[in-house]
């Protein structure tokens, strides 16, 4: 009896200590508009975990020894009321480590061995550039290798698959285009993975703007003049893009729907092919991603007309929004990483946090900009909304324009 | 101290103890359903936003810790430091306002 007072009355004093220290940290965590960002940096603080874990386990001694206190005070002391102390106080200790181990257990023991990022298209793309540039720093937080493996093929509905099927424990992450989860479901007759059902967000890691371009010997000098020319000659317009489904031919598609054009989509084996045959006048128009325009608009090749983002992109001052003449259009393509449905809160929550800590490095954040890409890391939230949003845009441009893949 | 005010503390030291075991039990269940659950931060943020229950729940825990606590100091500097008196009482009572201040911030940012 005299342990069990002592050890109440020790463990009552190491909380005193605690909890005015966790309650006042927790009210600076939670101050101002950022509250949420704040409190995810407060505790993902190994301090912060190392005090819950403290905290958690003193109540529960605290708790084991106040309880069978009360126990003695109150009721007269049987054998079956010594039974029942102690299963109470058991219990109590049981539910505070379990809630420990809960909390903090994936997190703290993850990653134990390399990460592999599933991404579903070839070496070399946007895509892959990304997460590989990603994966680097991502070793260097985790000190666990992030293997880039590709899976490319239908559209990345081979790597969506492979990765779908993968075990939800954090080992194995996707790094699809936006298309791939957002688009694909409305395009495809038949896909062997359910963007909705077999995914969760993470995070946007990078997004970049496309350019509308035309052939250098174009007529058309403006955006205005490019729609003038389509509503007066239904039909007759063409465009090039990078394959059924891409975010070339989406985006061109976004702005052929909401420019109220009736144009003819010329698919090619790749934006590379695509923009070629542009330089060639083979097309009136292309949506391109900057990274693989920029040199041909440099070069004098390809007239910029405008860029899909609501603003100027720093890469082509000058070249004006399209949504200076269509109101309201913007077009932002990204690649981000989701992961299997399972994979555990904690695990999503910290491969969120330690990209927006990876993103934050001015090296990389130099080499995206090369790519015409810029650094988002939001959270599984904010991207679980976006992902909505633009899944119900694609829906509707999708049926609307008879895009289609048997 | 007469015997009226030391009854008083011993009720108001074993009522808070029992209103904490309910709370504690409460508060880690809660945390374990959100937890695996999957509930991220935002989305407990957002269900705990405007909840008067929360914010009654969780204030009642906080205060419930501000009598508990500096009732059982009490009695360890009394026994174990041998410190008594006027000093005391005053280090106690400004040590629990300033847990009860300190946890109701924290309560009142969970609820705006």
């Amino acid at each position: 009896m005299k342990n069990f007072a002592l050890i109440h009355r020790v463990s009552g004093i190491a909380l005193a200590l605690f909890l005015p220290l966790h309650f006042w940290a927790l009210g600076q965590a939670l101050q101002g508009e950022a509250k949420l960002e704040s409190f995810l940096r407060w505790t993902d603080q190994p301090l912060v975990k190392a005090s819950e874990w403290a905290i958690v386990l003193l109540l529960s001694i605290h708790l084991t020894g106040g309880v069978r206190i009360l126990m003695i005070e109150f009721l007269p002391w049987r054998d079956w009321q010594k039974t029942l102390a102690a299963i109470v106080a058991a219990s109590a200790l049981a539910i505070g480590l379990l809630f420990a181990l809960s909390s903090t257990a994936h997190a703290q023991a993850w990653p134990q061995k390399p990460v592999k990022f599933i991404v579903p298209f070839p070496p070399g793309g946007a895509t892959d550039i990304s997460a590989r540039l990603l994966g680097q720093k991502l070793t260097d937080i985790w000190g666990q290798t992030v293997v880039i493996e590709n899976r490319g093929g239908a559209g990345g509905g081979v790597g969506a698959a492979e990765a779908a099927r993968a075990a939800p424990d954090g080992y194995t992450l996707f790094f699809p285009s936006g298309s791939v989860v957002t688009a694909n479901q409305h395009i495809y007759a038949k896909l062997n993975y359910d963007p909705e059902k077999d995914f969760v967000p993470v995070t946007t890691v990078v997004s970049g703007p496309q350019v509308l371009t035309v052939p250098a010997d174009s007529p058309y000098k403006t955006v205005a003049e490019l729609i003038a020319s389509g509503h007066a000659h239904p039909g007759k317009l063409t465009f090039g893009h990078a394959g059924i489904g891409s975010q070339t031919h989406l985006a061109a598609e976004n702005f052929v729907y909401q420019a109220k054009l009736d144009a003819v989509a010329v698919p090619y084996q790749g934006e590379g092919p695509g923009l070629a045959a542009s330089v060639g006048g083979q097309t009136h128009f292309f949506v391109g991603n900057l990274a693989a325009s920029i040199g041909h608009i440099k070069g004098g090749r390809l007239r910029a007309l405008g860029v899909t983002s609501k603003t100027e992109t720093p890469q082509l001052p000058g070249v004006p929004p399209i949504a200076n003449t269509v109101t309201g259009f913007e077009n932002v393509g990204w690649f981000g990483i989701v992961a299997p449905r399972g994979t555990p809160k904690a695990i999503i929550d910290k491969v969120a946090a330690d990209t927006k800590k990876a993103l934050e490095d001015g090296g990389l954040r130099e080499k995206l900009f090369a790519q015409g890409l810029a650094p988002v890391g939001n959270t599984p939230d904010d991207m679980g909304r976006a992902m909505k949003a633009e899944t119900e845009l694609w829906k509707v441009v999708v049926r609307e324009r008879r895009i289609s893949v048997k | 101290m007469n015997a009226k005010a030391q009854t008083c503390l011993w009720v108001a030291q074993r009522a808070s103890a029992m209103i904490l075991a309910l709370c504690v039990l409460v508060h880690l269940g809660t945390m374990i359903y959100a937890v695996r659950g999957g509930l991220s931060a935002a989305e407990i943020l957002g269900r705990t936003k405007g909840s008067v229950a929360w914010l009654a729940f969780y204030g009642l825990f906080v205060l419930a810790i501000a009598v508990h606590v500096p009732i059982g100091l009490r009695a360890v500097f009394g026994e174990w430091l041998k410190w008594k008196g006027i000093s005391r009482e005053l280090v106690l009572i400004l040590f629990s306002t300033g847990i009860l201040i300190c946890g109701l911030r924290a309560v009142s940012a969970v609820f705006q």
